[in-house]
């Protein structure tokens, strides 16, 4: 094909690719409020709506992804544009998947799809769609299988935390005897243990993901760990789960101690994720760009 | 958990400390305080800017110079303040390791009082059922007796969670000893290879642990030579993408059309590939082409493509001597008023958009670097070897350029203890979070004139699942 007709075919697809894109970060959009909307009247048919708007979502965001991958003739999770929407749909289809066990359940998918709305938006306005080659670098495998294992952990300790913070909000109105947001007394216990399982599920990925990251940084730099922001962050993370795992082995430590912590670890997530000098430039300490210690 | 018992008798407050200090750091909870103040001073590390100079920090407007200072802050983590922290964690981790080693082969029991979790009823006499449980429960469901009194019966299944938790710290451990031996002994450097010369490798720096009696490794007694340098490139269209966020929901609406467009030097870079040849004397000993994440190992060494240098030959006019400029860098051109910037020399080969590939005919992209051509922005020429292109009124020809590979070189014996112990841990924590593990206490009693299984299960792992153990259970026993 002569390359101005690829480029012409190119732009179509990547116009469509957007089209798409947005029209489900317009469905994020809808559920969000729907699921606004189950949190202050405590209707479960607008939770039910919601979660429904999220499969549909969910759906369209997998025929997405398939297509970049098409479009880019490579794994689509190299440029940030392409990890929002990856990180938007991992999260929203694990969450679907953990809630086919608790079905009247949808509080969690208020946190769920304000995230998957949230990453959708930033790719959009802020990140350019541009299929670019991969810097030498990147071009390695354990890239791939790092990159692919950290987002995968992601999604869980998300969904981890969307419930624990549910548990924390319903659990003070099931002790006055309420029955809101569907939960019921004998299952509120089981609904919070899944909290616990997703993060034991989720830490070895996380660990293999450093673990693979260092490996990487070994092979294309000769220095598995230099402490750059990034890798800081992640480390910062893992300590944090390490945390909460044994605050779980502690009786004194296991309830509310152990729920902040989850979320806290969640926190140390997104910002090894999106926010690594986040913390320096909100104490206004300058960022120079050096990190070989 | 249980300690050592240390006899009443000792009372001096040295080692009443230290038996104090020893059960703090035999515990779980100790471990959390010490992993949340690491936690902390990651957190301290990512904020200031590791590796930086007090002076450029304080000219970019840095704060607090004075506690910049006093705690390391810009090389935090080797400061001594992280260093001991992290060997307190260390500690912490072996005093728990060494404490538990001794439970990791006692008999597990069962918890005084339980209450059955299940009940089953048998439809055997009270005698075969004996036999018969047992006999489903070990060879048909793979359960290991554990113990047993005149009541309970206790099983278990899986592997040890004791065990498995325990190697996978001890892991974490043989880690740290990975990183210890990296502090001590590791050290690197880099060299410029042009082709076909042979070069020692003469590091000018080494361990923390050898700095004690040299000051630099001594060179090597083979010398490494580059035979070949080839760098590969991607043609890249760019992507006329709007900058203001109207203008991309405007596309994401289809009011808009994204387009693609060539500029004039398209060119990203895909590989650099150095063919390396490790020599004693005539006889070579180790041969690779190497390239991005893919080093050649040898003797302690590896050698990783770090870049590339190129000097190009630039005639200005019909001056038959050449100019030697650094791609890169500013050429200063007598009777020009304004210094000429050069770009990387494009040579090798090239992917076409369209898949094809095609040898690339040798390219620079050149223009005038001075402040007036900076601030109107005026766009680089493409000159080709041997052609000419004018610049401000000077004939300027790309006569030729020589090539030379950079290699990056670190010899680190910490790192095969590394990948060693961090494989195991990584083994070891997927056994222990993701396989199923149970532990069961059964007995049967005969009540009402019928004969009940009564049994209470415990399970840890992803893997278990009660509900669908106690249907198993409940099928074969009814077979
Ligand atoms: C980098 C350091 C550490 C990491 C990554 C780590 C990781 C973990 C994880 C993930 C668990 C929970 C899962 C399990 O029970 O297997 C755990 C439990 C535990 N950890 Fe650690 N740990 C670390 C340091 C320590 C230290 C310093 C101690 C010493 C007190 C310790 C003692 C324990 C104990 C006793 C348990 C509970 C096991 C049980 O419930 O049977 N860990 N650790």
């Amino acid at each position: 094909m002569p390359t101005s007709e690829l480029l012409s075919r190119d732009a179509y697809l990547l116009s469509i690719e957007l089209r798409l894109f947005w029209l489900i970060a317009f469905i994020y959009c809808l559920s969000l409020v729907l699921f606004i909307f189950h949190l202050i009247t405590r209707q479960n048919t607008a939770g039910r709506a919601g979660t429904t708007l999220l499969w549909i979502a969910a759906f369209l965001h997998i025929g997405l992804i398939l297509f970049r991958t098409f479009e880019a003739g490579r794994a689509p999770f190299q440029t940030l544009f392409e990890t929002l929407s990856w990180f938007a749909c991992s999260v929203t289809l694990t969450w679907l998947y953990v809630s086919g066990k608790w079905k009247d359940v949808h509080l969690p998918g208020l946190v769920i799809s304000g995230l998957a709305l949230g990453a959708s938006l930033y790719a959009l306005f802020a990140r350019s769609p541009a299929i670019d080659p991969l810097s030498p670098a990147l071009d390695s495998w354990w890239f791939e299988w790092h990159v692919v294992l950290a987002f995968f952990s992601y999604a869980v300790f998300v969904v981890s935390a969307a419930i624990e913070m549910t548990y924390l909000l319903v659990k003070p109105m099931i002790r006055q005897g309420l029955t809101p947001y569907g939960f019921t007394d004998d299952m509120l216990e089981g609904f919070h243990k899944s909290a616990f399982r997703l993060v034991i599920f989720g830490y070895p990925l996380l660990t293999f993901a450093i673990f693979s990251g260092a490996a990487w940084a070994n092979d294309a730099w000769g220095r598995f760990w230099s402490w750059d922001p990034k890798e800081t962050w992640s480390l910062i993370t893992w300590t944090v789960f390490t945390i909460y795992l044994h605050s779980m082995t502690i009786p004194r430590f296991k309830n509310l101690p152990a729920s902040v912590i989850n979320i806290i670890g969640f926190i140390c997530m997104m910002m090894t994720f999106l926010g690594v000098n986040w913390l320096a430039k909100l104490l206004g300490i300058p960022s120079l760009h050096i990190y070989a210690v | 958990m249980r300690f050592k018992k240390i006899p009443e008798k000792i009372k001096s407050p040295a080692k009443q400390l230290l038996r104090w200090t020893y059960r703090k750091l035999a515990s779980v909870t100790t471990s959390i305080y010490i992993l949340s103040l690491m936690a902390v001073f990651y957190m301290i590390g990512t904020i200031f800017p590791q590796g930086a100079s007090f002076s450029d920090y304080e000219k970019a407007g840095g704060k607090a110079i004075w506690f910049v200072a006093s705690f390391d802050l810009l090389i935090f983590f080797s400061s001594p303040l992280f260093l001991c922290a992290a060997l307190l964690l260390l500690t912490n981790l072996g005093i728990c390791c060494y404490e538990r080693y001794p439970s990791l082969f006692a008999k597990r029991v069962f918890p005084d009082k339980f209450e059955p979790t299940r009940s089953l009823k048998l439809t055997r006499h009270n005698d075969q059922s004996q036999t018969e449980v047992s006999k489903v429960l070990k060879d048909e469901m793979g359960f290991r007796l554990v113990s047993k009194d005149n009541t309970w019966i206790v099983m278990e299944k899986g592997l040890s969670r004791r065990r498995l938790t325990w190697l996978y710290h001890a892991g974490i451990i043989l880690c740290f000893v990975g990183f210890i031996i990296t502090w001590l002994f590791a050290f690197e450097g880099s060299i410029t290879l042009k082709p076909g010369k042979a070069v020692e490798i003469a590091p000018k720096t080494t361990g923390n642990l050898s700095s004690l009696w040299q000051k630099k490794e001594p060179p090597t007694e083979w010398a490494l030579i580059l035979d070949g340098f080839q760098t590969e490139y991607v043609e890249t269209a760019k992507l006329d993408y709007p900058k203001d966020k109207f203008s991309r929901l405007a596309i994401g609406l289809g009011w808009q059309l994204p387009r693609y467009e060539i500029k004039s030097d398209n060119l990203a870079p895909k590989d650099w590939k150095s063919s390396l040849r490790v020599a004693r004397g005539v006889k070579t000993i180790a041969q690779k082409t190497i390239e991005i994440n893919d080093p050649l190992k040898h003797d302690g060494y590896t050698f990783y493509q770090e870049g590339f240098e190129q000097r190009l030959k630039v005639r200005v006019g019909n001056n038959p001597i050449p100019l030697e400029v650094k791609a890169d860098e500013e050429l200063i051109v007598p009777g020009l008023d304004e210094p000429v910037k050069f770009g990387t020399v494009r040579t090798g080969r090239v992917t076409r958009l369209d898949g094809s590939v095609d040898k690339i005919k040798p390219y620079v992209m050149a223009r005038s670097a001075g402040k007036s051509a900076l601030k109107h922005e005026v766009k680089p020429e493409r000159l080709d070897l041997h052609g000419s292109i004018e610049l401000d009124g000077a004939f300027l020809t790309l006569v030729g350029f020589e090539e030379s590979s950079v290699i990056s070189y670190r010899y680190d014996p910490g790192v095969l203890v590394l990948w060693f112990s961090g494989i195991f841990v990584l083994i070891t924590m997927t056994l222990r979070f993701y396989t199923g593990y149970y532990f069961l206490a059964y007995n049967i009693a005969l009540s009402n004139g019928s004969v009940f299984l009564d049994v209470h299960v415990r399970a840890s792992g992803l893997g278990a699942d009660t509900d669908k153990l106690y249907k198993r259970m409940a099928h074969l026993l009814e077979r």
